[in-house]
């Protein structure tokens, strides 16, 4: 395990991950389809974009930042365009009429040079608070991939959990000190979970980091507590889409590593009021240490507006101060 | 009857690499409300047609309308019911793709069929029949919510009496094939006595239709033979995701179908015709080809387009080749 080492009692303040893209980027990424603009232009976009959320985060005093994820258009394509091995397939439909180009295992899966160092850097160079390094984790790129290759699903996680290792490990040299490997579909498939924890052992085994894993959009009751056994420092959760109903399984086996007290709902509109989330995080605490809480969103704040995410934040923030004031 | 094609029913939306996604751009335009109602309608029409010409071109026997028209298999139900709302996006089984949850919060009535309209144009531009697809009970009332009823077995008998409604005029406008899609009661075999009672309601008063009991993302292991107690014409059966079921269809009673889910409908990877020929081939020594219609494993929305249409091709041909 690797402790924190950050200033103040505890109960601080972090994001999940992305955060919504202002409209010059879709502008700018609408012209480079039509040739208007080049690479480098669109790159500059998408470094302002960055630069406006490291300030907008250290306004409101947060302590672990993200980058946002400006440059970035799904978690598994932005690793399945890098990675050799992997290629995006055609369309395929998510919901409604979005639909997305999932990546298709045509040979072993490696990796030439660093696919997210750069930007991680450069959100770095911004503030001096510590920014997360940012990682799809082995188990979902597989799930959320066809494979043409591999003869079972676990050869297909152990390739790709040996790349993430290293990208994991490059992050490190270059000074990041939380580094976040994401498994949304780690509570889609029980009888999978062991395959998690496996791809993540790989992951996480060479790291001094501080890690976290994010989960959602599964069926935590079951995967709880065996979710503790993924071998991460901190899990990230969503609490206020399911109406802290997870507190009740703490209740019957307390929560044994850092947790990521997700206590807004990424789905809403509604920029909840700030008693309400202060009111959230004093009932967790019930069961939760503030020294090893972290607070923020339920999950990435993408299809929230730039607006309805700075209030969202800006709310958990004043939330956090006045929690704090009460330790 | 001989050997028999299918598909299990949704189909992929998007055109093959290169071409015009149309009703997509319909549907964006009739959301900013630069198109009306005829226009989406003319659009999802167009789409239908071309995908039933695909499946018929590759060689299927007994098509569907790909639900163009759907979203998701619950939605165009629950919302034409009275007593559901529609909820937020949930993940549908363990695929990345989404369905919306029904939610219950009054008594459930009938309010006209669901989906007469779309089969109805299917079937006038199928050169053969046109299986119609509906939700089963138990999985409906599984991936719903019911803030109104605080029974599940009353809440499923209320789903079912207006599903067996909408099987009852999907027959009568002319459909000879009626699908109902169980998947959920796969991982609840503590449904199957109200699934009886419930698949019963719909198939009790049909009387031409061939009524298919469809499963998938998975084996029937935990039902048991007691499957076949369901009082319907034919099984559907997922060989790719459930290999397990091939024992099952051991005790499969003499005279009733077996829909069998041979190709893979959620992997790219394409099987070659020898493979699938080799499994057609192995379930119809089985169960008798009289008894056996072949079909991919799901709903091929799944796939890419190119993908879906090529495992098509290679399954028709495959049941081609085993039927001699
Ligand atoms: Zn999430």
């Amino acid at each position: 395990m690797t402790p924190v080492d950050l200033p103040g009692p505890g109960l601080w303040t972090t994001s999940v991950g992305s955060l919504p893209k202002p409209d010059y980027i879709s502008s700018g990424r609408s012209r480079r389809a039509r040739g208007e603009i080049d690479k480098a232009e669109l790159v500059e976009l998408e470094r302002r974009a960055t630069r406006e959320w490291i300030e907008f985060q250290d306004s409101i005093g947060t302590d672990v930042l993200v980058d946002g994820e400006q440059y970035r258009g799904d978690m598994v394509a932005f690793f399945a365009e890098a990675l050799p091995g992997l290629e995006l397939g055609g369309l395929v439909r998510s919901y409604g009429i979005r639909y997305y180009r999932k990546p298709i295992a045509t040979g072993a899966v490696g990796r030439d040079d660093a696919v997210t160092v750069e930007w991680w850097q450069y959100a770095q160079s911004l503030t001096n608070k510590p920014v997360k390094g940012m990682l799809t984790g082995p188990y979902t790129i597989c799930d959320w991939s066809f494979n043409e290759h591999y003869a079972s699903r676990r050869d297909f996680v152990l390739d790709l959990a040996k790349v993430i290792r290293d990208e994991a490990l490059e992050l490190e040299r270059a000074g990041c000190r939380f580094i976040q490997i994401d498994e949304p579909a780690a509570s889609t498939r029980m009888d999978e979970l062991d395959l998690v924890i496996e791809g993540m052992e790989v992951v996480t085994e060479p790291l001094g980091a501080h890690t976290i894993t994010h989960i959602c959009y599964g069926d935590f009751h079951r995967a709880y507590p065996k979710m503790l056994d993924i071998p991460v420092d901190q899990i990230d959760l969503e609490f206020a889409n399911s109406d802290f109903s997870l507190l009740d399984d703490f209740a019957a086996n307390p929560f044994t590593k850092y947790i990521g007290l997700g206590i807004s709902d990424a789905h809403s509109h509604d920029v909840e009021p700030v008693e309400g989330l202060a009111h959230g995080i004093r009932r967790s605490l019930e069961y939760l240490l503030p020294e090893r809480t972290f607070v923020d969103p339920d999950c990435g704040l993408k299809t929230r507006s730039v607006d309805e995410a700075k209030g969202k934040l800006s709310n958990i923030a004043k939330a956090v101060e006045i929690v704090r004031g009460e330790l | 009857m001989a050997l028999q094609s299918t598909v299990v029913g949704s189909y992929p939306k998007p055109p093959e690499e290169g071409g015009s996604f149309a009703l997509r751009k319909t549907l964006q335009a009739w959301q900013r409300g630069e198109v009306g109602e005829a226009e989406l309608a003319g659009a999802r029409r167009d789409l239908a047609r071309e995908i039933i010409a695909e499946q018929e071109a590759a060689g299927i026997d007994l098509v569907t309308d790909g639900h163009v028209w759907w979203d998701d298999i619950l939605t165009p139900f629950a919302g034409n019911m009275a007593g559901f709302e529609i909820g937020g996006l949930l993940r549908w089984f363990d695929n990345n793709v989404y369905y919306r949850r029904p939610v219950c919060v009054d008594e459930i009535e009938w309010r006209g069929p669901s989906s007469i309209e779309a089969w109805r144009f299917a079937q006038s531009v199928a050169g053969g029949p046109v299986k119609a697809v509906i939700p089963g009970p138990v999985t409906f009332a599984r991936l719903s919510v019911d803030e109104h009823y605080g029974d599940h077995g009353r809440f499923v008998e209320a789903i079912a009496s207006v599903l067996a409604q909408e099987a009852f005029e999907l027959e009568a406008a002319g459909a000879r094939f009626i699908q109902i899609d169980e998947p959920a009661l796969l991982g609840a075999p503590e449904d199957l006595e109200l699934a009886k009672r419930a698949i019963g309601q719909a198939s009790g008063q049909l009387e031409a239709a061939t009524t298919i009991l469809c499963t998938y993302f998975g084996d029937a292991k935990r039902l048991g033979a007691e499957l076949f107690e369901l009082p319907v014409d034919s099984f559907g059966l997922d060989f790719v995701a459930g290999p397990d079921n091939r024992e099952l269809i051991a005790s499969l009673p003499a005279g009733l179908g077996l829909q069998a889910g041979v190709v893979d409908a959620r992997n790219t990877r394409l099987e070659t015709t020898d493979e699938v020929a080799a499994t057609i081939d192995d379930l119809a020594s089985g169960v008798g080809a009289d008894n056996l219609t072949v079909s991919p494993s799901a709903g091929l929305e799944f796939l890419p387009r190119d993908k879906a249409k090529a495992k098509l091709e290679r399954l028709a041909q495959a049941a081609a080749r085993v039927q001699g």
